[in-house]
This record gives structure tokens, C-alpha cells and sequence, in this order.
């Protein structure tokens, strides 16, 4: 890294004590534990584990772990950047936290590659505890939305690793998540079989399990996080259609039997979402473009970005 | 100081009151004295109008009759800002927001509220008490600063090891752009809306740059059930550093960890703030939070890390009195150096958290060498170093010393692979600063951002990049 002069890049790195470490985009989960877990650290946001990390980011803004962890763009500090000229830059930072200049790192990561692709992550590592457990609670499906409410509402949200409701044809459930000391796994499964039984649910737990992950998904909607749940079952009385509602984060991860149904099934929610701030998008592409002044924007950062728009 | 071309104000004057007939318009040299610096008082840059629109449609109008008579055009909310950055720094208006307080909504089951950009964060918190929602960012400045300003900065405060910075919390806003039309990205549903990209991630910490913020939809967050409080003495810098790195890996995920050293201990406790804390030693001051059932159990096992890096004194306290008193003695640090000090200059650098012990030393020699006094707390989870060098800027040569002290620690900062400010904003205080962080390629890469917004530079010139001036 040339220091005070020039252009800085970041190394391959491993900061135990910060917690943070820098590889290739192309790492998967496998690749990640390896320089992680020996310093007693884990990343969390995975989608698949045996897919490189870019792909997942590339596919969606959330996984499951977003719940506690929040988006991609939260849990990634920086990464060198390869622009359309065949130029690497650094965009964001080693420290978690930082005000200096526009933040390119969230527009990038969000951009889907529209202005380059990311050779390397800095990514934001989580402590490592000995014990992973997932809980699924199953019920009528007003009496699932009641406890998902509930528990957004109870700061036992910000302990559960995800919180998500799964939804896949004529069946649904919620499904809880926690990575934790094992003394706690207790106090967790505690406040679930309560709320199962003031909701009229039962639970289901498995101990131990290899945490979450549901694979690519073929659409992302974000909608507000009250109507996600919602939103699940609407899209999932469609044949072939299953969704993860990722509840916390109002994200709705789809998927499909038949990607190119996904527009005649989302085009007719869009004028809703965008009147609240909402969007969908799909790995498999959309149909849409900018309008002006948005066109102009992108072109001016294009430009000066050296991508071919 | 550098002047752009402008003309006549009173011509400019009565252009504002034809567009604008609402609002307030100020030109009287002691109007504008109260708005010549921010929380850095001792660099002064009188304006040449002020505004306070009367509401965000007239905020508009403003913003269209100041673009088109070329006039440079500073946002201001608390204008508590520590980096320099809501001055007219090339002259101009100053359009301050202090009549867009209003919060629209709440909404209990969607967990966000959309407020105007003028709303303080004690005003906020107010309003939330009843639902059992809060918003969590809390800059010291909390009952004074505006989310305005905040978002402008990317505000973060002593929660934010756990809970974040600004930036996690905004779901969408609205901003008025030079030419006087308004666009909203985002909303209650955090995504881009209707458009292509996420443009909010660029506004955001844009340090008004790029816009005019008039509201924002912010994501909320249940309160925590319970609370435990914890306050540990130190006698060194490097068993203070051992205790911090056990608290960053804890699986409690402390909500903050902040550091104070022995001499901002002995300020508190020289003062009316003063809450009994042990002075002549480094102080971590941490809390956790959660539910009752799964934070009680927590507790000890936190307080064995403190222990265990080497305190003989370490309390902890579900007491809500206990643990205000203790974050009040912590966020009154800035108020205190105003009484203390004839002038200070804080600084707000992020560090790797193995370079803690190695860069406050270069603190302390630089300052205790240049004979200027040095007060540092730290959020220290996150590596936020804020040293406060005091000094009196009427006094020849002190101004040069502090920031011939602060260039050499920033040079440090960058060296450990650091970042110039944490959640200050660089506005015209570290903008010098800049190039050591950003070559020309990445330089290029961030100034493509206002060339597609604010092209001449007329939102808050000489702000962030030094590059950034405004051309009439």
C-alpha cells in the first residue's frame, strides 16, 4: 500500500483483534471460515455457502442473517474495485466506521456491477460461539403474522441471528435463529416456546444446525417490514413461487420455477412499492431503464468512471 | 478567505422575498455573526445572508433564486457540526432549517417515522418514548443537532458499536437539488423506489454538497427491556487496550465501549458533572442490553473481561440513574472544554484497534512537546479517536502548534490504515487531508459524484475536497 502518496489498495489481510479481514470476492463461505474461525470469528451473511460471496451480494442487498447484522453493505467495509478501463481502485475502508467522502462502497454494491465488478472484500467478521440452533414455528398463518409481529416488536429481535417467515405454496411457518453460547440456548428456546404458545404455534427446534441459508434467489423484493410477511403469501399463491420473508428487514427473497414469470408477477406490485419507497429486483434481469434526470446522473458517473453505460 | 463573484445581496434579498414571502431573510452583521462558525469556534466565516425558510416548498423556492443569482449556498441545521461544515466558507447564504420540525408520522407496526430535516434528536426521542420504539444514533450534541445535520455527516455517538451510525437508519429521504426541484429516494420501504440506483447512498454524509435535505424516513428499533451498565479503572494504556479488544469479540456485543482517559476523568470530576469516577486512571465505560432473560446472564462474564485485563475496580449497575450518570459524565466532555478553554480542536480519526496504544502515545508526546494540553476519549469499539487539543487561538503560534499536531496524528492515522473521520464529516477542517487517503484515480471517482449533482460547486463550497469551489 503506498501511504500518503498515490493510489492505495488493499492487501490480502486477517486483523484478529479488529475482526476483519480482507480476501477475494470470489472466496465462498468455506474460504471464509478457514481465515476467520481459527481467530474465533465467522461471517455471517451467506445465501449459499458453497457460492463465491460476489454472487450473493450481486443477487440480493440481504440473507437471512440480515436480520441482526443488517444488509451486505453493513457487513462489507471496503474492496478493491476494477473498473471497465482495467484500473483497481480502493473504495471504503479497514475500520468499520467511517465519514470520509461519498460513500461509493453502498452505491457500488447496490449497483449491481453497472460500473465494474469487485475483485476483493473487507469484510466486518462476527465472534464465533459453539453453538448454532434454528426453531420453526408452524401454525395458522394469522396467527404466524400476529407472532412475527410480536417478536419485531420485543428486543429479542436484535439477538436472533434471523427471524423469517417461509412460505411455499399451502404451507408456512417462521423460523427462528441463534448463534450463541450453548449456556444460552436455553433462554432462547424459553422465549419461543412462549410465544408459539400464546400464538396457538407449535415449535419444532434443531440443535446444532448448520445455519440458514436458502440459496440464490431468483427476485428481491423490499417492501416495509410489517407488510413482508404479507407480501409472502400473496406472491406464493402463485404456482411455482416460494418466498422467504426475511421479517426484520422487510425483504422478500423469491423463487421461482420459471424466471420468466417474474415480471408478469411483480410489474403489478410496482407502482405500490415505489409509493413506499420500495423495489424489486432480479438476478435474471428487468426490463427497466432511467428516466432523466436519472439517465444524466448515471451517464455522469459513467463517464468519469470510465464504465461503458 | 476565499469570495465568490455574488451580486448585490439586496438585490438577492428581494428576489428571496418574492419567491419565498414566508420565510426569513437576515442580512444585519450581527444576524450573521451567530452564524460565522460551528462547534469549531475559533474559525470564523460571516455569511452574507441567512435564511429560514418557512417551510420545505419555500426551502425550494430559496434554493432556486440563490442558484440562479449564483449565490454559494450553505445548509445549516444545530450547526453543532465539530468539522467545519456548516459555514459559508466562500461567503453566500446560510439557509437554515429550524422551521422544518416537524415529525409527520410514527408508524408503530412499520418501525419507522418520517420526520423534517430540522427535528433535533431529544425532540425525536420524545416523541418515541410512548410507542417503545427509539432511534438509535446519538451524537453528544443529541439535544441540540438536528437529523439534518446528521444525516449530512453520517452522525454515529456512543451506541453505535452495536446499533450503527446514521446511516443504517435511514430508509429514504427528500432533497431539493440546485435547481430547485425536489426528489424523494427511498421511503418507509428503504429501497430505491423508482429508481435505478440507490441515490441515497451518496447523499448520505454528502456534508451538503450535493443538496437540501427536507425530511427522511428513519428506520426505528425496539427499545431494549434491560440495561446493565459498566465502568472500569485502568492504570495504563495497554491493559485499557486489552480489555477493549476482549469487549469487541465478547458474544454480548457490547453496545458501546468508550475509553476516557485520566485527564477527561479529571475534567469531569473537577466539574458540576462530577459522578465520583477514580481519577488518575483510564476509564471504560460499557453497556449491554436485551432482554432481561438473556442479559442477566451475560452480566458476569462481561465483567470477568474487564477483570481479567488487568482493573482492580470494576462496578456494574442495572440502575438506570447509575448508567445515565455515567454516559452523562462522558457525552458533557465537549461542553466542558468550551468552559475550560479559551478554544479546542477535536479531532475524529478511526483506527485498527491494535494501534490504539501506538497512536494515543503520539497524542500525548505531540501535545505534551508542543506544551498544548490534550484531553482524548474514544468510542473505542469502533476505533473513533477523538483527542481534543485545548488551546487559545489569540495567542500567537497556538493554532499552528494544534494543527501541526493534528497533521502529524492524521499522517499516523493513515499509516495504520485509518480513516480520517468516523462520523465528524470532513467539512473544511480535514480536507487538506484528503489526497493522502484518496490518489488521483479514487479522487476522480469521488469528485464524478458532485460533477453530476452540484457540477460548479455551489451547495457548501470548499467543503470535503479542497478541489470544491465555486465558480460564479
Amino acid at each position: 500500500m503506498n501511504v500518503l502518496t498515490g493510489e492505495r489498495l488493499f492487501e490480502p489481510f486477517m486483523d484478529p483483534v479488529d475482526g476483519v479481514v480482507c480476501l477475494p470476492a470470489e472466496t465462498n463461505a468455506a474460504g471464509v471460515d478457514k481465515q476467520a474461525a481459527p481467530a474465533g470469528w465467522r461471517f455471517p451473511l451467506w445465501l449459499d455457502h458453497g457460492l463465491p460471496l460476489r454472487d450473493q451480494v450481486r443477487s440480493s442487498s440481504h440473507a437471512p442473517a440480515s436480520s441482526r447484522f443488517g444488509p451486505y453493505g453493513d457487513n462489507i467495509t471496503g474492496m478493491n474495485w476494477l473498473r471497465p478501463d482495467g484500473k483497481t481502485v480502493r473504495v471504503g475502508e479497514r475500520v468499520v466506521k467511517s465519514t470520509t467522502g461519498y460513500d461509493l462502497l453502498r452505491f457500488l454494491l447496490e449497483s449491481g456491477e453497472r460500473y465494474g465488478r469487485p475483485l476483493d472484500y473487507v469484510l466486518r467478521l462476527r465472534p464465533l460461539c459453539d453453538t448454532s440452533c434454528v426453531w420453526h414455528l408452524r401454525g395458522e398463518r394469522a396467527s404466524l403474522s400476529r407472532a412475527a409481529l410480536a417478536v419485531l416488536h420485543s428486543s429479542w429481535i436484535h439477538w436472533l441471528e434471523s427471524f423469517d417467515g417461509i412460505v411455499d405454496g399451502q404451507t408456512s411457518s417462521l423460523r427462528a435463529a441463534a448463534h450463541c453460547p450453548s449456556e444460552e440456548v436455553e433462554t432462547f428456546e424459553g422465549y419461543l416456546a412462549g410465544m408459539a404458545e400464546e400464538h396457538g404455534l407449535e415449535i419444532e427446534a434443531s440443535a446444532s444446525a448448520v445455519f440458514p441459508a436458502v440459496g440464490l434467489p431468483d427476485f428481491v423484493l423490499k417492501t416495509t417490514v410489517d407488510r413482508a410477511f404479507q407480501t409472502a403469501f400473496d406472491l406464493s399463491a402463485n404456482p411455482g413461487v416460494q418466498c422467504v420473508a426475511l421479517c426484520s428487514n422487510g425483504v422478500v427473497l423469491g423463487y421461482v420455477a420459471d424466471p420468466g414469470s417474474i415480471l408478469e408477477l411483480l410489474q403489478p406490485l410496482e407502482t405500490d412499492l415505489h409509493a413506499q419507497g420500495g423495489d424489486w429486483r432480479s438476478r435474471h434481469g428487468t426490463d427497466r431503464i432511467a428516466a432523466s434526470p436519472e439517465s444524466g446522473w448515471i451517464a455522469t458517473l459513467g463517464k468519469e468512471w470510465k464504465a461503458a453505460i | 478567505m476565499w469570495q465568490a463573484m455574488i451580486p448585490p445581496t439586496s438585490a438577492v434579498v428581494a428576489a428571496l422575498h418574492r419567491a419565498a414571502p414566508e420565510s426569513r431573510v437576515m442580512t444585519s452583521p450581527a444576524q450573521m455573526a451567530g452564524y460565522a462558525s460551528d462547534g469549531l469556534g475559533y474559525k470564523s466565516f460571516r455569511p452574507d445572508l441567512v435564511v429560514i425558510p418557512s417551510n420545505a416548498d419555500e426551502l425550494a423556492q430559496v434554493i432556486g433564486v440563490l442558484h440562479m443569482a449564483g449565490v454559494p449556498i450553505c445548509l445549516r441545521g444545530g450547526g453543532t457540526s465539530l468539522s467545519g461544515g456548516p459555514v459559508a466558507a466562500q461567503g453566500g447564504a446560510i439557509v437554515h432549517t429550524s422551521k422544518l420540525r416537524a415529525i409527520r408520522e410514527i408508524s408503530q407496526d412499520g418501525l419507522w417515522c418520517e420526520v423534517e430535516s430540522g427535528v433535533n434528536l431529544r425532540q425525536l426521542d420524545d416523541a418515541l418514548q410512548p410507542s417503545g420504539l427509539c432511534y438509535p444514533p446519538d451524537p453528544s450534541s443529541g439535544p441540540v443537532c438536528t437529523i439534518g445535520g446528521n444525516v449530512a455527516s453520517n452522525a454515529g455517538g456512543a451506541h453505535c458499536f452495536r446499533y450503527g451510525v446514521t446511516s443504517n437508519y435511514v430508509l429514504g429521504l427528500e432533497v431539493v437539488l440546485l435547481d430547485g426541484s425536489t426528489h424523494r429516494f427511498g421511503g418507509p420501504a428503504g429501497g430505491n423506489g423508482p429508481w435505478l440506483e440507490d441515490w441515497k447512498r451518496l447523499l448520505i454524509g454528502s456534508e451538503g454538497t450535493l443538496g437540501a435535505f427536507t425530511r427522511f424516513w428513519l428506520r426505528l428499533t425496539p427499545r431494549p427491556e434491560k440495561l446493565w451498565a459498566f465502568r472500569a479503572t485502568y492504570p495504563d494504556l495497554q491493559s485499557a487496550e486489552r480489555a477493549i479488544h476482549g469487549l469487541v469479540r465478547h458474544p454480548a456485543f457490547p453496545v458501546a465501549i468508550e475509553l476516557m482517559d485520566p485527564r477527561a476523568v479529571a475534567l469531569v470530576e473537577t466539574s458540576s458533572m462530577a459522578v465520583g469516577l477514580p481519577k488518575d486512571h483510564f476509564l471504560i465505560v460499557t453497556e449491554i442490553d436485551g432482554p432481561a432473560a438473556l442479559v442477566d446472564l451475560r452480566v458476569e462474564s462481561v465483567a470477568e473481561v474487564l477483570r481479567s485485563a488487568g482493573s482492580a475496580d470494576v462496578l456494574f449497575s442495572d440502575k438506570a440513574e447509575d448508567r445515565d450518570n455515567l454516559f452523562k459524565a462522558r457525552k458533557a466532555i465537549g461542553g466542558l472544554l468550551g468552559q475550560v478553554s479559551q478554544d479546542f480542536l477535536v479531532q475524529d480519526a478511526v483506527i485498527p484497534k491494535r494501534a490504539l496504544a501506538n497512536v494515543l502515545q503520539l497524542i500525548y508526546d505531540e501535545a505534551d512537546r508542543a506544551g498544548i494540553p490534550a484531553v482524548t476519549v474514544m468510542h473505542a469499539g469502533d476505533g473513533n479517536l477523538h483527542p481534543n487539543f485545548l488551546f487559545d487561538s489569540r495567542v500567537p503560534q497556538e493554532l499552528k502548534k494544534v494543527e501541526g499536531i493534528s497533521k502529524r496524528l492524521i499522517q499516523r492515522v493513515v499509516e495504520v490504515g485509518g480513516a480520517l473521520s468516523g462520523e465528524h464529516g470532513i467539512g473544511n477542517d480535514k480536507s487538506a487531508y484528503m489526497p493522502w487517503v484518496f490518489g488521483p484515480e479514487s479522487l476522480r471517482m469521488q469528485l464524478a459524484v458532485p460533477q453530476a449533482f452540484n457540477p460548479r460547486h455551489q451547495f457548501n463550497p470548499m467543503k470535503v475536497f479542497q478541489e470544491r469551489r465555486f465558480a460564479a
